[in-house]
């Protein structure tokens, strides 16, 4: 420990450049971290928020909600309790008399059913025509009684409620009622009951009979196969493990090398019984130090980074996995070091009297 | 007196066959406290290899290494290391001062592994012995050849050891520091009565030893006297 440490203030210059390439990959790894979760959170925070347990699909859309076509009367081969119709549309919404197009998701569900947002400002969805939006969507200057237009759809919609922040499909929520959404994606044409929908979301519930074709998936099932979701969290996790393995490579190098520079000494100490132990002891210390820093800086530059990161950019920071990802850095670099124990192991104090 | 270090019937040999060599054959050896013992021999005549067995860094091939009784060959690699770290000082060739600590925390380290308290008093005392003074904070690459030598030595008698083996610690310095340093040793040795064990190869330095031992081809002598270490050569 000690003669690690002092070690340490002696070449502080070799010592602090090693900590600055650790910082670098520390903030790659958060900023990772950081859109993954982003991205995450974009496509499946309106998901998490229904609080459901099992997705109902047609079994011939290969687990992909918008390819699932089914009627609302495909709920009587569902059985159970919080039991919600949904319908999806991805499109965009335009104040009238504003050209300003907002991409958004829509999504139909009846006024009462478990899934529809808890109001924050003004009312709930009681009549066809009227939608709630979600807080990021009136960030972007919606709000509560602007009379709105989706995609090239005429019909006039009314906002009469906002709830807290929701995405998905990496674009704010809106939610109304089915027959508002179906109106909608008809576009033009005349709706016929009963009404398409895309899944039914629900709690507690089982098949109980299959006229619809119908497919049970876990949520977690369901969410791992929405469009990109999982392409985009492979892509971005697999990423950070590259990393974790990279500054296990480089301090396993670094220090490797430090350790060959130093074995004529390290030999000396050996003759002075000053074994192994007290040795690696000193070099896995360095190890721990320079990674402890490293990624105590990455971190509070990542959440720099987090409190200025433009609205529109997916960033989203879980504290938990930050730090599950800031103990893995921590303990990659200790294993690294650790690579230098057999070389250290080997030396022979007798090459040190000559 | 009883000997501190006693060598019985030690021989070396390295390889096999017809390419082996005797780095040490039957060598006898025995140093008591307050001795300053040279051993004086040629290039590759066994003298650093008679110091690594008698450090305990390797083992003879056969006879007996006993440091106060206790026999070295018969002890395990980690009890070596531990009872050179207790009982045994090191003087090396060209210092064997640690590069990155100063020289208070040369001493402060064998402390820590220790699990002890710096014994400051005592280290304040080697160094004034060795009229080291105001040199505690320095690095020893701002050291001369001469105050990294002392510094080793107060080192090395740093926890009261039970022998000092120096390794012609002079190696690197010239002759009038040498002098110096073996000066400082032999005083060591009398007025602290200290085992010092010193090997070099160079005869003006043996003058004040106690005892010197003569090693030729790996078999060792006492030399009585010291001039017949003149007449030997
Ligand atoms: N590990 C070893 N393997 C084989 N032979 C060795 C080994 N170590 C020493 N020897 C041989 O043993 C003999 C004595 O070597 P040693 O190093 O003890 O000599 P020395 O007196 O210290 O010489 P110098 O004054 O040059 O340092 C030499 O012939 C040397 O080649
Ligand atoms: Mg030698």
């Amino acid at each position: 420990m000690y003669l690690g440490l002092k070690e340490m203030r002696y070449e502080k210059l070799r010592y602090s450049l090693l900590t600055g390439v650790m910082v670098l990959i520390a903030l790659v790894v958060f900023i990772l971290a950081g859109l993954a979760g982003g991205l995450s959170q974009g496509n499946r925070l309106a998901v998490d928020q229904w609080q459901a347990k099992y997705v109902y699909l047609n079994k011939d859309a290969n687990k992909n909600i918008m390819a699932s076509q089914l009627t609302t009367d495909a709920t009587n081969d569902v059985k159970g309790k919080q039991v919600a119709n949904i319908a999806l549309d991805s499109t965009v919404v335009r104040k009238i008399g504003s050209n300003n197009k907002i991409d958004i998701s829509a999504l139909g569900t009846a006024n009462n059913s478990f899934i529809m947002p808890k109001v924050t400002s003004g009312h709930k969805v009681q009549r066809d025509n009227q939608i709630i939006i979600s807080q990021n969507l009136k960030d972007q200057g919606i709000k509560i009684g602007d009379k709105v237009r989706l995609g090239s759809n005429d019909t006039k919609l009314t906002v009469v409620g906002s709830y807290g922040k929701s995405t998905y499909s990496i674009a704010p929520t809106m939610y109304m009622n089915l027959a508002t959404l179906a109106k909608i994606k008809a576009a033009g044409t005349p709706v016929t009951k009963p009404l398409g929908i895309n899944a039914i979301i629900t709690k507690d519930s089982q098949l109980s009979g299959n006229k619809h074709n119908l497919q049970r998936l876990p949520i977690n099932d369901f969410i791992q196969n929405l469009p990109g979701y999982s392409a985009e969290q492979t892509t971005l996790n697999t990423m950070i493990y590259f990393l974790f393995a990279m500054s296990l490579a480089i301090i396993g190098i670094f220090m490797y090398v430090l350790t060959l520079q130093k074995q004529s000494l390290f030999g000396v100490l050996k003759v002075e019984g000053i074994g192994t132990r007290h040795i690696l002891a000193s070099v896995v210390t360095q190890a721990a130090v320079m990674s402890v820093i490293s990624v105590a800086i990455g971190l509070l530059i990542t959440i720099g980074i987090g409190a200025i990161a433009p609205t529109g950019m997916p960033f989203a920071l879980n504290y938990p996995q930050l730090g599950i990802y800031a103990i893995s850095l921590i303990l990659a670099s200790i294993l690294g070091s650790l690579l230098s124990w057999r070389t250290i192991a080997k030396i022979n104090p007798v090459t040190a009297i000559k | 007196m009883a000997n501190v270090m006693e060598l019985v019937n030690v021989s070396k040999r390295f390889g096999s066959g017809h390419t082996a060599v005797n780095a040490l054959s039957d060598v006898n050896f025995e140093i008591q406290q307050g001795q300053f013992v040279s051993i004086i021999g040629p290039s590759g005549s066994g003298k650093s290899t008679f110091l690594t067995i008698a450090a305990g860094l390797q083992t003879p091939t056969s006879g007996k290494v006993l440091l106060n009784g206790t026999d070295l060959a018969t002890q395990s690699e980690k009890q070596r290391l531990q009872y050179r770290f207790d009982h045994v000082g090191f003087i090396l060739q060209s210092s064997n001062l640690i590069p990155y600590l100063t020289v208070s925390e040369q001493f402060k380290l064998i402390d820590r592994l220790a699990h002890q308290k710096f014994q400051e008093k005592e280290m304040r005392q080697l160094l004034d012995r060795l009229d080291l003074k105001n040199l505690d904070d320095a690095y020893p690459n701002a050291l001369s050849g001469g105050e990294r030598q002392r510094v080793a030595i107060a080192k090395a008698l740093y926890h009261e050891p039970d022998i000092i083996l120096a390794d012609e610690p002079t190696a690197s310095l010239d002759s009038t520091r040498s002098f110096d340093v073996v000066d400082r040793l032999v005083s060591e040795a009398h007025d602290l009565n200290k085992a010092i064990i010193m090997v070099t190869h160079d005869e003006r330095l043996i003058t004040k030893s106690d005892v010197v031992y003569q090693i030729d081809d790996g078999k060792m002598q006492k030399l009585e006297n010291k001039e017949t270490v003149e007449s030997h050569n």
